[in-house]
């Protein structure tokens, strides 16, 4: 080989290889330093965002409590969202078959529903049933395990939201949606407080969207909502709830009804109770009978309209969003307006003559007592309800006076109670306020306000004349335990003086023991109390063919003495037809609010104080004499000034007492009797059914009574002309002879004016 | 001469011990100093009863346990989710790099010159093969025997057999170049000699080559075949010439080739912003994991580019997992490993004792060179995506036993080759 030319080649070869090396390799360098320095932050940042996803974690919904702190009302718990990931089994036909046939009963979906969504072969995620629990995933997991499906379906965590007490607060409560935002209630209006802060999970994923197996989850916690503590008791709520049912019952109410707790002196609702209510754990079922009966009647292509109608109607609140014609409850502001300006005192005179006349009416607005009430003084016209004694204040007052107290006891603002959905009032405006309105406003008729604004003027006139801010929750609390927020009494304005306040708590604690207001009446308890028998003009004037609708309300408060809580009970449009009562305030409203106050006031640690005249009507707890000689009983009994009779044999004074009715520890009238059953009475003879002592006064009653075989324990005031409204135990029961009936007696007169405007 | 002794302890010379028949050559130098008796004597262990060149027998082995090693790192997340097997990639590469490094020790043994008899047969072996990818790929279709691998036809199936002709076509134009160049030594200046044959045998297998779509492989054909030819003698003119042409037909292409060809230039220059119809993912993709390795990298595993992002980790992009998971440090690393291996193996090339040895040697140096630098090139796009696999890196049977074969063929030169050749 020639030695130059060798050389050549070896040049040339060397060169060629260098500048392969050094150029190739160092325009790669030159690139890598470009891109992974220069530009390695966004490249970085790139690639983390195309392989990172970010899961939202649910926050804790924050619990409800009642004003014990120790009832819990509403609380989240643990469930399950099943997500199938179809991409993973859509290949494998068995696969979906097994998945299909096994989680279809499980979950109770539809097999082939099923089926076809684990065939979308391009889904990486179907939410096939939400909010499973425990039972239902233990189950779902086992499936998976007996079936060894490792990937494919996935469970993810969520809560759900449980209401243990069921429909007892539902109407405060509200309920919450399908994501768990609020939707009713306070879970809407404290939604913010609740709902607390959901969390992020960062996770990486590979281009296929599957979790990278080494990478770690970056989380951002959930910040858990707060809790609330309400000012309602659940035992108050419960009372409330219950007497109102029975009211609504008892009274064939059309269109519901609304009991409410207020502490007068700091706002704070203590129970409300609305109905139609429902159940805020299934809010989407109607469970009013009566609503039900009514979709029912409609052809059935509106029965759909109307079901949802009747959902709308359960959820609202019908104290804070219905408004309604207060009628003569009115009248102790009107009274309070007409002290407090100082024209009038509480012997001032004024003479009701059974209607008055305004120019331009054909008929006179009349009082409720057609023939007149004569000469009354103030206190009297009170404890009357007289109208043509409130129309007379009204004129005193004037449009303009009127209407700045209507303002002051704030019939034209909202409450700002803590609910949602607060009706505005609908009233006359000054300028509208022409005699005929400022005399019909003046004895509470013609204008509508909601219930919550009534109680609250109701317990400005208890407190000594501030009017408080109505609230629902006392306190919201971190998951830590520290309050983050306290409702604090919000005194919106003295409305009245303290003196003026006195002498109506005065006339009304009178009102409710013996004047048009009896049937509130509490014994022991020196209730103060005002009927409202409202007449739905409007409504009876639209279609005058159909009989005219009531509202029956009565508001009042106790102890007089020192007013603690003011109650306000009304039932909307009850049917005095069907229950055999005339629609009043005093004898449908009034005996409710009497059995609430009875049973909600030594609750709240008020103390019975029983006058002479109400301990004689004490009953007595009826002692034990089972097991005892006939001869050891007759003188028990008799030393505590009891009756007795005995059923059976009584051959001998050694007999033994077997049974007694009442039985111990129950009530018995004082001077009543004892029942004693001993061996050898026959079982048949000793039932005997109960008659219907509705609307019988006192004497025919007990008489009733005691020729069935029955005893009567009085409750409400038993005053003349007062009759009964409740009975303890329903018309037709068989109880066992000398039972003890509880009657509930009140006045059953309609006591508000019937008016008939010349519009 | 004064630089061959200064390297001549990687250089062997045959040994005086049981020598092969085959393998019996001319002794080297006559000097008998004790230290290198003491290396000789450490040498055997690795040479097979012959003196093969121990630095670039060294340099190919750690390339290939490293490139083993990244394979697997960069293939088992893409082989888990694609194959179902995280081991599918490594399993069937390290059969083959056992395979290839028995090979490669067999090979090494084989005297090179028996090749000179052996052009015509290999090249005709391989025509047909090329041809019968052309012809039953593109022609007749039949994908059982010319698989398809999108609109490439590279594969050719013989039974389980699947291996890719123009790996082998690459080794081939090696051989008949070198072969050429040595019986031609005197005669390559001219332009009958040094130009007209080599242009023809580069046409047919350019040709064939690129009948199966395969553009990466003609690319590679053609300039190994150049480098070969500029360093075999060919006038530097028709080089000039010829790279002008080129220059020429490929301004042509791009200003009359449509608006799309323009836009591939676009989606190259600045691959985030590319015109829509010029999908860019895979260079994205490659970029993202690139930067994502910053100076030191992820570490070793850590890449998340290979997680069903990067397209095809395994093969042209494995660079990229490279540079995500150790960093602008490991690719500078893997870059001098290979310069230094390129280097060795010119160096031990250009000691052989002929002129075809030399450039049977130099054929191979280029072909590995030219691979890893456009490989790494494109990975880092620095030039426009052409498909170039890694040599020791990217997975693929018959590339790596070629290549391995390929570096038999190198140790077989320089245990022959001879500090004292001029």
């Amino acid at each position: 080989m020639p030695k130059g030319f060798a050389e050549r080649m070896r040049s040339k070869a060397i060169g060629l290889t260098a500048a392969l090396i050094i150029g190739g390799f160092g325009a790669a360098t030159a690139s890598l330093f470009h891109w992974q320095i220069v530009r390695g932050e966004e490249m970085r940042t790139a690639a983390m965002d195309q392989s990172l996803r970010s899961t939202t974690l649910p926050a804790m919904r924050g619990s409800i409590y009642d004003a014990t702190g120790t009832k819990v009302l509403a609380q989240s718990a643990d469930v399950w969202t099943v997500v199938l990931e179809p991409f993973f089994v859509a290949g494998d036909e068995n696969l979906r078959r097994t998945i299909a046939s096994g989680l279809a009963p499980i979950l109770d979906l539809d097999e082939e529903e099923l089926y076809e969504k684990t065939g979308k072969k391009d889904s990486y995620y179907e939410v096939i049933k939400r909010k499973i629990e425990t039972d239902t995933r233990d189950a779902v997991n086992q499936f998976l395990v007996d079936n060894e499906i490792d990937s494919g379906i996935r469970l993810i965590d969520d809560y759900k939201r449980y209401y243990p007490y069921g429909r007892v607060a539902s109407n405060i409560l509200g309920f919450t949606g399908m994501d768990g935002n609020g939707l009713e209630g306070l879970e809407l209006y404290y939604d913010d407080e609740l709902s607390g802060t959901p969390g992020r999970m960062v996770s990486a994923r590979n281009g296929w969207n599957l979790d990278m197996p080494f990478e770690k989850e970056q989380m951002i916690p959930a910040e858990d909502g707060n809790d609330l503590v309400l000012t309602i008791d659940e035992t108050v709520q419960s009372i409330l709830k219950k007497y109102l049912a029975e009211g609504i019952e008892k009274y064939q109410v059309k269109n519901g009804g609304v009991a409410i707790m207020m502490d007068v002196n700091t706002g704070g609702i203590l129970g409300l109770s609305t109905s139609p209510d429902y159940d805020p754990n299934d809010p989407f079922t109607v469970l009013d009978e009566r609503l039900l009966a009514e979709i029912e009647e409609l052809p059935e292509d509106e029965q759909d309209e109307a079901y949802s109608a009747a959902l709308n109607r359960q959820w609202r609140n019908k104290a804070v969003a219905d408004t309604y014609i207060p009628g003569s409850v009115f009248k102790m502001c009107v009274g309070s307006m007409g002290l407090e300006e100082g024209l009038i005192e509480e012997t001032s005179m004024w003479t009701c003559t059974g209607g008055v006349h305004f120019d331009g009416m054909k008929d006179d607005i009349s009082c409720w007592k057609h023939e007149g009430h004569g000469a009354t003084t103030f206190r009297e016209g009170l404890c009357n309800s007289c109208n043509p004694w409130f129309m007379h204040i009204g004129d005193l007052l004037g449009a303009e006076t009127f209407a700045k107290y209507r303002e002051a006891f704030g019939f034209t603002e909202k409450t700002s109670i803590d609910l949602p959905g607060e009706s505005n009032s609908i009233y006359h405006s000054v300028d509208g306020l022409g005699p005929v309105e400022l005399a019909c406003e003046a004895f509470g008729q013609n204008f509508t306000i909601t219930p919550v604004q009534m109680i609250t003027a109701s317990c400005a006139i208890a407190n000594g004349g501030n009017l408080v801010r109505p609230h629902v929750v006392d306190r919201v609390v971190d998951q830590e335990g520290n309050i983050v927020k306290t409702a604090d009494t919000t005194y919106r304005r003295q409305v009245i003086s303290a003196e003026t306040a006195a002498t109506i708590t005065d006339i009304l604690k009178q009102n409710a023991e013996s004047g048009s207001g009896s049937g509130g009446y509490v014994m022991g308890y020196r209730v103060c109390g005002k009927t409202g028998t409202s007449e739905k003009v409007d409504k009876h004037n639209e279609d005058p063919t159909q009989p005219m609708e009531y509202i029956v309300s009565y508001c009042g408060f106790a102890p007089a003495e020192d007013p603690q809580y003011a109650l306000l009970v009304f039932f909307d449009e009850p049917d005095g037809d069907a229950c055999g009562i005339n629609p009043g305030g005093n004898a449908m409203a009034g005996p409710i609010f009497s059995k609430i106050m009875e049973e909600v006031l030594p609750y709240l640690g008020v103390d019975a104080q029983y006058t002479q005249e109400e301990y004689d009507q004490l009953d007595l707890v009826s002692p034990s004499v089972v097991g005892k000689t006939l001869e050891e009983a007759y003188s028990q009994l008799e030393s505590m000034g009891l009756t007795y009779s005995v059923i059976g044999d009584e051959s001998d004074l050694d007999i033994v007492v077997t049974q007694q009715i009442p039985e111990s520890g129950a009530s018995v009238p004082k001077g009543g009797k004892v029942v004693l059953y001993t061996e050898g009475y026959d079982e048949n003879g000793i039932y005997v059914q109960v008659p219907d002592l509705t609307g019988f006064d006192l004497a025919n009653a007990s008489y009733v009574a005691t020729i069935n075989g029955l005893q009567v324990s009085v409750k409400g005031a038993s005053v003349d002309g007062s009759m009964v409204t409740l009975q303890s135990i329903a018309p037709g029961e068989e109880v066992k002879l000398g039972t003890v009936i509880t009657l509930t007696f009140a006045e059953n007169i309609n006591t508000d004016g019937h008016v008939e405007l010349d519009e | 001469m004064a630089a061959d002794s200064r390297t001549a302890r990687g250089l062997r010379r045959v040994p005086q011990t049981t020598p092969p028949e085959r393998e019996r050559q001319r002794e080297g130098g006559s000097e008998k100093k004790p230290r290198r008796r003491r290396t000789r004597l450490k040498y055997q262990l690795f040479s097979l009863g012959q003196g093969l060149d121990m630095p670039l027998f060294v340099f190919i082995m750690v390339l290939l346990a490293v490139g083993l090693v990244m394979l697997f790192s960069a293939s088992y997340a893409d082989s888990y989710f694609r194959q179902n097997d995280s081991y599918y990639y490594i399993k069937r590469q390290a059969f083959f790099a056992v395979a290839g490094v028995v090979a490669m020790l067999l090979i090494s043994t084989f005297d090179y010159h028996q090749f000179h008899k052996l052009v015509l047969p290999i090249a005709g072996i391989t025509i047909a093969m090329l041809l019968a990818v052309v012809l039953f790929g593109r022609i007749l279709k039949i994908d059982e025997i010319a698989p398809p691998e999108g609109v490439a036809r590279r594969w050719l199936a013989i039974g389980p057999i699947q291996f890719q002709p123009s790996e082998i076509a690459k080794f081939t134009i090696i051989l008949i170049f070198a072969h050429m160049i040595s019986i031609n030594a005197g005669k390559m200046q001219t332009f009958r000699h040094g130009v007209v044959p080599f242009l023809g045998v580069l046409a047919l297998f350019g040709v064939l080559i690129f009948l199966e779509h395969h553009m990466s492989g003609t690319l590679i054909v053609l300039l190994i075949g150049g480098a070969m030819m500029f360093v075999g003698g060919t006038q530097p003119r028709w080089f000039v010439l010829g790279i002008s042409v080129l220059a020429v037909g490929l301004v042509c292409y791009l200003l009359f080739g449509g608006s799309y060809q323009i836009d591939r230039v676009v989606g190259w220059l600045d691959p985030f912003n590319a015109p829509a119809d010029v999908d860019t993912y895979q260079t994205r993709q490659s970029l993202y994991a690139i930067g994502s390795g910053g100076f030191l990298g992820l570490g070793l595993g850590q890449s998340r580019q290979k997680y069903l992002y990067l397209p095809a980790p395994q093969n042209d992009f494995i660079f990229a997992i490279i540079c995500e998971e150790l960093g602008m440090v490991g690719a500078m690393a893997i870059m001098v490993l290979f310069g230094v291996l390129i280097w060795r193996s010119m160096y031990v090339s250009l000691k052989a004792k002929d002129r075809f040895g030399m450039m049977l040697g130099l054929g191979i140096t280029f072909q590995v060179g030219i691979q890893a630098v456009l490989n790494i090139c494109v990975v880092t796009n620095t030039i426009p995506n052409t498909g170039i696999s890694l040599p020791f890196f990217s997975a693929g049977g018959t590339a790596l036993m070629m290549l391995l074969g390929e570096m038999g063929i190198l140790l077989n030169i320089s245990r022959s080759a001879n500090v004292e050749k001029t």
